[in-house]
């Protein structure tokens, strides 16, 4: 250690370079760090006040129905409304467009600014492939989707449980809930969030990235919905993007699609369901490890 | 430390990576060479960012080809571009990058504080990139380099848009870490940046390699010998052209060319003495790496 200057005050002192000789993580450590990083500023944490609003106000938005349910059903437990029921868990699931503007909004935020500021260079520079990149990004983003889409859910389900006559009982005749719900929640969250980073991976402008997300679920619920105004049941539904998620919940929920979709009712729509559900999603992910193939260039 | 072996590099019909074999040995090695000259995708080929179309490159006798990922945890990487996220403090962008090389976050943590420390970020390191001079975010670029403690660290023309004292600055601890049993290898079109800093070079020129070697070895090459002597030279000149060598004056001086060092300073020094002429100074001329590479560049 060598003094390079002193005063009265104090002391500096030059400490040179120091090796590091503690432990070190491989590719894993590093898929990790970056996955925790992405949902970190997903969140806003470790951010300005003005980060932080957005998604804690989505997902106070995306929790305001359970708990505007479980506190009519509090406030009511002795004197039931005889119209009041439940929001069911099914629904539920596609209730918010809560999720729709938080995936806009977070995709773009966790994949735009890397490219446009060219920071992927100093990435790849690590022990990372592109592959791992695309698992941490859509990674991040699905596991904050998947935990905004499952709070909710759960206060309903505990609230629900609470506020009926017999806790036990509820939690017994509705057991199911417990896999159906997160895997719903699951089958949405991943479908956002590929499409989500799959999109924004195309764009170096946040707002450019958004836009194209969201212009692409109003233009397909649109187009959908003129190609289905008849009211009967037509494929025609399944141009809709954002509900190829909503008729794979109805599989898991309730073995079929709904009636109450434009699907319902179709011959081998829950497979036409599927085998859409997977294509778009394949498709992301083609789109996503082209777009990463930085180590074979 | 690092190693090609008839290297090429293509990008269709544009060749970056001409049949180059190199031995770069540890310490500190500036790459040479003008916009152009393949610098960037040496690099990159290092840190197993691209593939070659023939040949192979090693890191510490490990080839890239095998384990580019296992590679790159050996290899701190300094880009020549912007490449900082602006709205992020530099604290977090190196303590995040150093959490990506591998280490735990409370480490991570530490050794950026350390090496924006070292690279002289005080109290800036809390403020956000996006306010930083040039010069900082040079600075900040070299602490990621750092922080995850590589073995062989790739800067890349590090004191590209720095002002005169910046650039002292940052060849001063591109110097220091040399010496710390860290190898550095330095690209820079400007090989006054070279003389300064580094051991060794390797000039490229067009993806070809144009020389390489002890920067000091390099610099004895020129073949002159510079001769002052008080008084009129004249006779001097006449003896030593009498010898075949060829000689010229200059600023006083006399210029004498020598393919044989040695012989041509023996044959200065009993020429000066049979002369009887007082011999003021007498001396190899070191030649800058310009003129070493303008003599050695394919023209």
């Amino acid at each position: 250690m060598t003094a390079t200057s002193s005063t009265s005050a104090g002391r500096v002192y030059d400490r040179g370079y120091r090796r590091y000789d503690g432990p070190r993580g491989g590719r894993w450590a590093a898929v990790r760090a970056l996955f925790l990083g992405s949902v970190r500023r997903a969140l806003g944490l470790r951010r300005s006040w003005k980060q932080k609003v957005l998604p804690w106000l989505l997902l106070a938005v995306a929790a305001a129905p359970a708990a505007v349910f479980v506190g009519v059903g509090y406030v009511t437990r002795d004197t039931p409304a005889a119209e009041f029921e439940f929001i069911t868990y099914r629904d539920y699931v596609g209730v918010s467009t809560a999720l729709l503007l938080f995936v806009a909004v977070t995709a773009p935020d966790l994949i735009c600014p890397e490219r446009r500021q060219r920071v992927l260079p100093l990435i790849f520079s690590r022990p990372l492939t592109g592959r791992d990149y695309v698992l941490a990004k859509a990674g991040a983003v699905f596991a904050v989707v998947f935990a905004f889409g499952f709070l909710p859910q759960a206060l309903l389900f505990v609230g629900q449980m609470l506020v009926s006559d017999a806790a036990l009982t509820y939690l017994r005749e509705n057991a199911e809930v417990l896999w159906q719900a997160p895997l719903s929640v699951a089958v949405l969250a991943a479908f956002l969030a590929l499409l989500g980073t799959a999109i924004a991976s195309l764009a170096t402008r946040r707002m450019v990235a958004a836009a194209a997300l969201l212009g692409l679920f109003l233009v397909s619920s649109s187009v959908s919905g003129v190609l289905v105004a008849g009211g009967d049941s037509s494929a025609a539904a399944l141009v809709n993007v954002i509900s190829l998620p909503l008729f794979v919940r109805d599989l898991v929920f309730l073995g079929h699609i709904g009636d109450d979709t434009p699907l319902g009712g179709l011959n081998g729509g829950g497979a036409l369901a599927i085998a859409c559900y997977l294509a778009v999603t394949g498709a992301c992910v083609a789109v996503l490890l082209v777009r990463y193939r930085w180590a074979e260039r | 430390m690092l190693r090609t072996e008839h290297l090429r590099k293509a990008y269709g019909s544009t060749v970056a990576i001409d049949d180059l074999s190199v031995d770069i040995p540890s310490g500190r090695v500036g790459l040479v060479g003008a916009n152009g000259a393949g610098k960037t995708t040496l690099f990159r080929l290092f840190l197993g960012l691209a593939r070659p179309t023939a040949g192979s490159v090693e890191v510490g006798g490990r080839r890239v080809a095998e384990d580019p990922v296992g590679i790159r945890a050996r290899i701190g990487y300094m880009p020549e571009h912007d490449c900082l996220p602006l709205d992020q403090s530099a604290a977090d962008v190196v303590a995040t990058l150093g959490e990506l090389a591998g280490l735990p976050a409370r480490a991570a943590r530490q050794r950026a504080s350390d090496m924006l420390d070292l690279v002289g970020l005080d109290e800036a390191r809390f403020r956000a990139v996006g306010t930083y001079s040039t010069g900082m975010r040079q600075r900040t670029k070299l602490a990621q380099a750092l922080v995850a403690d590589p073995e062989v660290v790739l800067l890349d023309e590090p004191t590209s848009g720095l002002d005169p004292s910046g650039r002292d600055e940052m060849l001063d601890l591109v110097a220091r870490l040399g010496a710390d049993e860290m190898s550095v290898l330095m690209s820079t079109h400007l090989l006054a940046d070279v003389q300064r800093a580094c051991d060794h070079v390797v000039m490229l020129d067009a993806g070809r390699l144009v020389v390489a070697g002890g920067t000091e070895d390099l610099l004895d090459t020129t073949g002159t010998i510079l001769v002052e002597v008080d008084g009129p030279s004249e006779a001097l000149v006449a003896a030593l052209t009498g010898r075949g060598l060829a000689c010229a004056v200059s600023g006083g001086r006399v210029e004498v060319t020598a393919p044989d060092a040695d012989a041509g300073l023996d044959a200065i020094r009993d020429e000066v003495s049979e002369l009887g002429l007082p011999l003021n100074s007498l001396a190899t001329r070191l030649t800058s790496l310009d003129e070493v590479f303008v003599q050695r560049a394919p023209r």
